[in-house]
């Protein structure tokens, strides 16, 4: 090899990590910004079927801690019959989240395995991976190229699960706005066919921390679309570990 | 209560922390055949049921429900007193279903009064789920009844320590004599049944449970003294000719049970197993177990095991028994869910020996906010001296309609 050629592959090498280390970079500030030591909110969904019949539904939700070892309760309000059905979701930094689900009108726990997250969760268009937080460290990175979603510039950036993280998905691309750093949007893929878009829009901030209030999750091989507004939110409100167990779960 | 308070009593129960809901349900059985002891084939069954909770005070729950029921087939009592002890052999027209409450203190959480306690983790049969004593007037569709008790939970996140102590026995409730679900040997043809009711136990009961979550599995170890829920039939001697009289009674029980489930790449597999032992010698003693594999692809969940059984010592008593009637067989459950109305589900249970199976096919719809219809049909097959078989003219057709609120 020539001496022009080596310092080429050196220069490219050199280009290739220091992309690699901004789009983590930028998913990093993005979770940092939106840190916080708990979270509250009323969700109001609406799941719309491919032939526009739409179904509403309700849930209130609670975090302890943020991206890292955070746990939520994510509990239905309505409609009546699903009433009280709830989800812990135990977040770790290393691995998958656990999760369980509680139904009351049997009284019974059941832990959702790592290999039926794909499924949608109770008739949404959320599958029970979507509702865990993603931790920056489970995934490689690569920026992809600047974009605008809703007219806002922002970092296209493609994440692909390491092998620690089990995920239906196989790569996603994240947009990232440049000017507050809030996830725009997520594309997931399966190998190359789209599965999932989350689109995030309404942003305002709140107790300093700018925060999509509504989010639209469309299932693309279903060709429906549940949309998720946030209600009453709330950070930093104080919290006990204990709120978030399998006997708080139960306890309602 | 002071008239302030009287006149704050509809904010209080306007706040957040008031829940309640509840639903009306009338459920119309079709059984296409009779039987020698009921010719009834059409059996209607309504109920209404309200569920309230209130948290009072940031460490205190309350909790409350009430069922209200009503029938053409007698399997509910005609009376209208308010029955919180759910110890008599038809379901009472109107009962306090539950009512507790729960008291939370950092990692302590104490629950007293009457509510529901579900040990286990296998979904299609529970050896270890001692305190959850069943409605088995239908036999192949029981509903759990809930037990007075003082339970305290100690719960780490990792590892949780469960003691419940139960002062008063609630029995099962088992088929009506009169009815489809006893099915009577010939040799009592012509023989008049005299039930002179149940003798229940003088003492407690009581069990403790370790559950530990690890990473990627969670098992259980269990103990409970106490009592079996399901009778002993006891004749007695008659002075009538052709005559029989007959008490139930309930042995007691030892039970030493664990349970786990591990989450595997491509299944999960959930095991639960229990050996009873019987102190008074009043029933036989058995390990009993299940082993089940689960399963979710997109919107269809299936749940197939095996249960089995290995009595370890007989006695001749005359028991109901149906947790070792669904015993060594091959056990399913699946559900496939069309859309956020619609779902199909499908269970059964196949007697290794082939002499008794039972398979039900639902479909069921929600119509808006608050409506859902179900239709199904249970089908039953088998043989006079299997448990599950004794059942054949039991096939029936289901209708419901259930209004939430």
């Amino acid at each position: 090899m020539n001496r022009l050629a080596a310092v080429s592959v050196l220069i490219s090498t050199l280009c290739v990590a220091l992309w690699a280390q901004d789009a983590r970079q930028i998913v990093a500030e993005s979770e940092n910004r939106s840190r916080s030591k708990s979270q509250q909110y009323e969700g109001t969904l609406e799941v719309i079927g491919a032939s526009n019949k739409v179904s509403v539904k309700r849930w209130e939700y609670r975090r302890i801690g943020s991206f890292g070892n955070s746990k939520a309760i994510l509990r239905f309000t309505a409609p009546a019959e699903v009433k009280g059905v709830a989800l812990l979701i135990v977040n770790h930094t290393d691995r998958a989240s656990d999760q369980w689900m509680w139904t009351p009108a049997i009284e019974r726990d059941r832990r959702i395995a790592a290999q039926d997250r794909s499924t949608r969760f109770f008739g949404t268009d959320f599958s029970f991976e979507d509702l865990e937080e993603r931790d920056v460290d489970q995934f490689d990175y690569k920026l992809a190229g600047d974009d605008a979603i809703d007219g806002a510039p922002c970092w296209k950036i493609e994440s692909k699960p390491k092998e620690s993280k089990t995920s239906q998905y196989t790569s996603s691309l994240v947009w990232v706005r440049k000017d507050n750093y809030v996830v725009a949007q997520i594309e997931d893929y399966s190998k190359d066919k789209l599965i999932r878009r989350i689109h995030y829009a309404d942003i305002q901030n709140v107790s300093g921390i700018w925060t999509p209030r509504t989010v639209e999750v469309l299932d693309a091989n279903r060709k429906s679309r549940t949309v998720l507004k946030l209600e009453k939110l709330e950070y930093n409100l104080p919290m006990q570990d204990e709120e978030f167990t399998l006997e708080a779960l139960r306890r309602g | 209560m002071g008239k302030l308070a009287w006149a704050l009593l509809p904010a209080i129960l306007c706040a957040q922390n008031f829940n309640q809901r509840g639903f009306i349900e009338t459920d119309l059985s079709l059984y296409p055949e009779t039987a020698p002891n009921d010719s009834g084939q059409v059996v209607d069954d309504d109920l209404f049921r309200y569920e309230a909770s209130y948290k009072a005070l940031p460490w205190l729950r309350l909790a409350g429900a009430f069922d209200a029921r009503f029938d053409t087939h007698q399997e509910v009592e005609r009376t209208a007193h308010l029955d919180w002890q759910d110890r008599s052999l038809q379901r009472p027209a109107l009962s306090l279903r539950e009512f507790n409450a729960t008291i939370t203190k950092g990692k302590l959480t104490a629950d007293f009064g009457k509510q529901f306690i579900r040990w286990g983790k296998a979904d299609i049969l529970n050896p270890t789920d001692r305190f959850a004593p069943k409605d088995f007037l239908t036999v192949t569709d029981p509903d759990f009844l809930a037990v007075l008790a003082a339970r305290v939970t100690y719960d780490t996140g990792a590892d949780s320590f469960d003691f419940v102590w139960q002062p008063r026995f609630t029995p099962s409730r088992t088929p009506l004599i009169n009815e489809r679900w006893t099915v009577l040997p010939e040799a009592v043809d012509g023989v008049v049944l005299v039930d002179l009711g149940s003798e229940f136990p003088g003492r407690s009961a009581f069990g403790a449970r370790w559950n530990h979550i690890g990473s990627g599995y969670e098992f259980s170890a269990s103990f409970y003294d106490g009592f079996n829920s399901l009778p002993d039939f006891q004749s007695e001697p008659s002075a009538v000719q052709d005559t029989i009289d007959f008490v139930r009674t309930y042995p007691a029980l030892r039970l030493y049970g664990a349970d786990a489930a591990v989450p595997l790449p491509w299944f999960t597999i959930k095991t639960e197993a229990a050996y009873y032992t019987s102190p008074d010698r009043q029933q036989d003693e058995y390990v009993i177990y299940v082993l089940q594999f689960e399963r979710q692809i997109k919107e269809l969940s299936i749940v197939a095991g095996y249960a089995g059984d290995a009595i370890t010592a007989r006695t001749p008593t005359l028991q109901f028994s149906p947790e070792l009637g669904f015993a060594r067989a091959i056990l399913a459950h699946a559900q496939y869910t069309i859309d956020s109305n619609r779902s199909v589900a499908v269970d059964t249970a196949v007697r290794q020996n082939g002499r008794g199976s039972w398979l039900r096919a639902e479909y069921s719809q929600a119509f808006g906010q608050h409506w859902r219809a179900t239709a199904g049909y249970s089908w039953i097959r088998g043989d006079e001296d299997d448990f599950l078989g004794q059942f054949h003219r039991n096939s029936f057709a289901l209708l419901a309609l259930r209004y939430s609120f």
